[in-house]
């Protein structure tokens, strides 16, 4: 079970659902104080820092038989003066409710939150060779002026690709990948193959 | 055969230099958990309720269920192939399967992928698979008859051309026959039959594919299966994908006849998803939309108005009952539904009554609109009289002294009763079933012994063929029998039975004739 959980494609959308409603509130006190960059940063530094690195330590926190006291002093003694008060406050929180398992569903549910908030898109864009400064601007460029809000770029390489680009902006995936045109190109060909030779065999035969 | 190479290379040149390319705009998701034919997603925000999706192997899928956090996707196909992580992508289209003439004479799947290999299935053409049935304003009501060849079938519960027929009975009472004689016979007709087989094991439906080819009956026949082996989500498909089939030759102002063998296994399959993806069980665990799953089904048989064509889809809906339970849940729906049942009892066809039909609670809601004339008047008041002889019948086994009167009435049913067996695959033309059972009700068969009716039906069928043949053909031209016509069959009857004596020996006889 727990190395398939830490397949970043593989998530519980219950719990998923949970983490949004508590992204929603550390969101709202973070907001508040004026405090929000900061408070994400450090929410993402402390899962994919700390978090991710230390098993051990995701697993004293998500276990229901470690109890709330005893998380409590776990996180004091770890994090205190380390860490803004807000979110270890947050973390408190979270602890008390028997929720600390849904901190990687709470923190992408922060970033989506906050992006929505700040009228801000996360666009995922895969190319075949890491894509170097002044392009990743321009695309950026393009992709503000044509969704009319602010682009935050996520790069990623996959040499499988063979040329081209895929970007995927929510739910919706551009793809003007060279692989994928072969694909498709393959289709169409074995289809309109099996036309031609349904409307006449003897076109292909050798005459013997 | 040897082929040659710079042919198919020029093919794929040509292909390669039209490509047209475009960018590829899709919505994806991930699938959550794949099991039991059903894969959870994540993402797919825009899909819509029934939309198709594509998972990487190529196996397609329908969203099912739209929740809050997850879609819910009906895998149609193999979803071993699935994982978790795959990327779903959302298809906008409907599901939808090929219609035409090239469906004709061939074993499908419910996405009309061929079963028989015998190569593509060439069509060009597509329907939806889920279709909103004709509106009111496009039908009229159904007037024209649907000969089934069965002489129980056609005198008591006439099918008209548009209606559902429901045929309920246990298993092994002879369900499948009948739909079986029904496609058989329309051999003439020029209507195109599709036989929807659901749940059933592959060595039945193989059989039934071998009855049709044996009678010549799959030149205008469609088998579309999907078998007790394919996932559940194929097993619900499959009667819409068949209608949609039929559809298509109904709105061009062909006639068609559906057979759903056997909607029970629908339901149940329907109910296996519902419960899957955790919509709330009700009776029987069936889903609270179980009901809607067959009516929506049954309504796309219609007759359509003249305006339209005047096309139309026959359908008959199998329903296998438990232990002649007809008050299940199921049994009950499908039966509000229909516009009449045929009701099949295992006792009946153990005392070799076969079809063994139950005239007593077997009705057709359409009634005399889908006889003939002829049929109207010789058949008119069969059923129930039949139906008083099964409860004079009973009361007569008590052994007790009976009257004259009560006497004849039971002679006369035992001979209605033999007169209606019929053996399976000999479907008889409707005027030679006007002739029997026009003998029947007016007592010209009270003196043959009831072990001869059979016999003597035959030899007085193929007395008329030979020698009234002329009689026979104005009957079926003018489908009525007039006093003229009556006239003249009375005295076929009388120079038939002068010759044909029904005491002894009627293999002599028959020489002698």
């Amino acid at each position: 079970m727990a190395p398939t959980s830490q397949n970043s494609t593989a998530f519980d959308a219950g719990r998923q659902y949970l983490g949004t409603v508590y992204a929603k509130a550390l969101l709202g006190a973070a907001e508040k104080a004026g405090t929000t960059d900061a408070v994400l940063e450090e929410l993402d530094s402390l899962v994919t820092d700390v978090i991710d690195k230390l098993p051990n330590l995701d697993a004293a926190l998500a276990s229901p038989r470690i109890g709330h006291d005893e998380k409590v002093r776990l996180l004091d003694r770890a994090f205190q003066g380390r860490m803004s008060k807000q979110l270890l406050n947050f973390l408190k929180v979270v602890s008390s409710h028997g929720r600390l398992d849904c901190l990687r569903a709470i923190n992408r549910a922060a970033r989506r939150l906050y992006n929505q908030m700040r009228n801000r898109v996360e666009v995922k864009i895969r190319t075949t060779e890491p894509v170097d400064g002044q392009l990743a601007e321009e695309i950026a460029d393009r992709l503000r002026t044509v969704l009319r809000s602010d682009v935050e770029l996520k790069m990623d390489v996959d040499p499988e690709l063979i040329g081209g680009m895929v970007i995927r902006i929510g739910d919706t995936v551009y793809d003007g990948s060279v692989v994928d045109r072969l694909r498709r190109l393959r289709a169409e060909t074995i289809e309109k193959m099996a036309q031609e030779f349904r409307q006449s065999l003897a076109r292909f035969a050798i005459a013997e | 055969m040897k082929f040659n190479a710079d042919e198919i290379a020029s093919v794929i040149q040509q292909e390669i230099e039209q490509y047209e390319d475009r960018l590829d705009v899709r919505e994806v998701g991930t699938v959550l958990e794949v099991g039991d034919g059903i894969a959870r997603c994540y993402g797919l925000s825009g899909v819509m309720a029934g939309e198709m999706v594509e998972f990487p192997s190529g196996v397609t899928g329908m969203a099912f269920n739209l929740e809050e956090n997850s879609i819910g996707v009906i895998i149609l196909g193999d979803y071993l192939q699935i994982n978790e992580g795959d990327e779903v992508k959302a298809t906008g289209k409907l599901l939808s399967v090929p219609v035409g003439d090239a469906v004709i004479g061939r074993v499908l799947d419910p996405l009309g992928k061929p079963l028989d290999g015998k190569g593509p299935v060439a069509s060009t053409e597509r329907r939806p698979v889920e279709v909103i049935a004709a509106g009111v304003a496009e039908r009229q009501p159904v007037c024209e008859p649907r000969q089934t060849g069965i002489k129980a079938v056609d005198a008591m519960t006439p099918i008209g051309r548009g209606q559902r027929e429901l045929i309920i009975g246990d298993r092994k009472t002879g369900k499948t026959a009948i739909a079986l004689d029904a496609i058989i016979n329309q051999r003439e007709s020029g209507v195109k039959c599709f036989y929807v087989a659901i749940g059933q094991k592959d060595s039945s439906v193989a059989a039934v594919v071998k009855v049709l080819e044996d009678h010549g009956a799959m030149d205008y026949t469609t088998v579309i299966v999907s078998g007790a082996s394919s996932p559940a989500p194929l097993q619900y498909v499959a009667p819409y994908a068949g209608t949609s089939m039929a559809e298509y030759f109904m709105w061009k102002g062909e006639h068609a006849l559906v057979v759903y063998d056997d909607l029970s296994k629908q339901a149940v399959a329907y109910r296996q998803l519902s419960l899957l993806v955790r919509r709330p069980p009700g009776r029987e665990a069936f889903p609270g939309d179980v009901f809607y799953c067959h009516s929506r089904l049954l309504e796309r048989s219609s007759k359509l108005s003249e305006a339209l064509g005047g096309g139309s889809i026959t359908s008959l809906p199998i329903i296998e009952t438990l232990e002649g339970e007809v008050s299940a849940y199921i049994p009950t729906n499908v039966i509000s539904i229909t516009d009449g049942q045929i009701y099949l009892q295992p006792d009946l066809f153990f005392k070799g009554i076969r079809p063994a039909m139950n005239v007593g609670i077997s009705v057709s809601r359409v009634g005399g609109a889908a006889q003939i004339k002829a049929m109207k008047k010789v058949a008119g008041g069969m059923r129930l009289d039949l139906a008083s002889f099964r409860e004079l019948e009973a009361f007569a086994q008590l052994g007790t002294d009976l009257d004259a009167a009560t006497q004849s009435r039971l002679d006369r049913g035992y001979r209605m009763v033999e007169l209606l067996k019929q053996p399976q695959y000999k479907p008889m033309h409707v005027v030679d079933q006007v002739l029997s059972i026009y003998a029947a009700t007016r007592g010209f068969l009270d003196d043959v012994p009831v072990t001869k009716v059979r016999e003597w039906e035959t030899a007085f069928l193929q007395f008329i063929h030979d020698r009234k043949s002329q009689l026979w053909a104005a009957i079926a031209e003018k489908k009525d029998l007039n006093d003229e016509l009556t006239k003249a069959v009375n005295e076929a009857l009388a120079e038939f039975k002068k010759g044909h004596s029904t005491a002894s020996k009627p293999a002599a006889t028959l020489a002698k004739v």
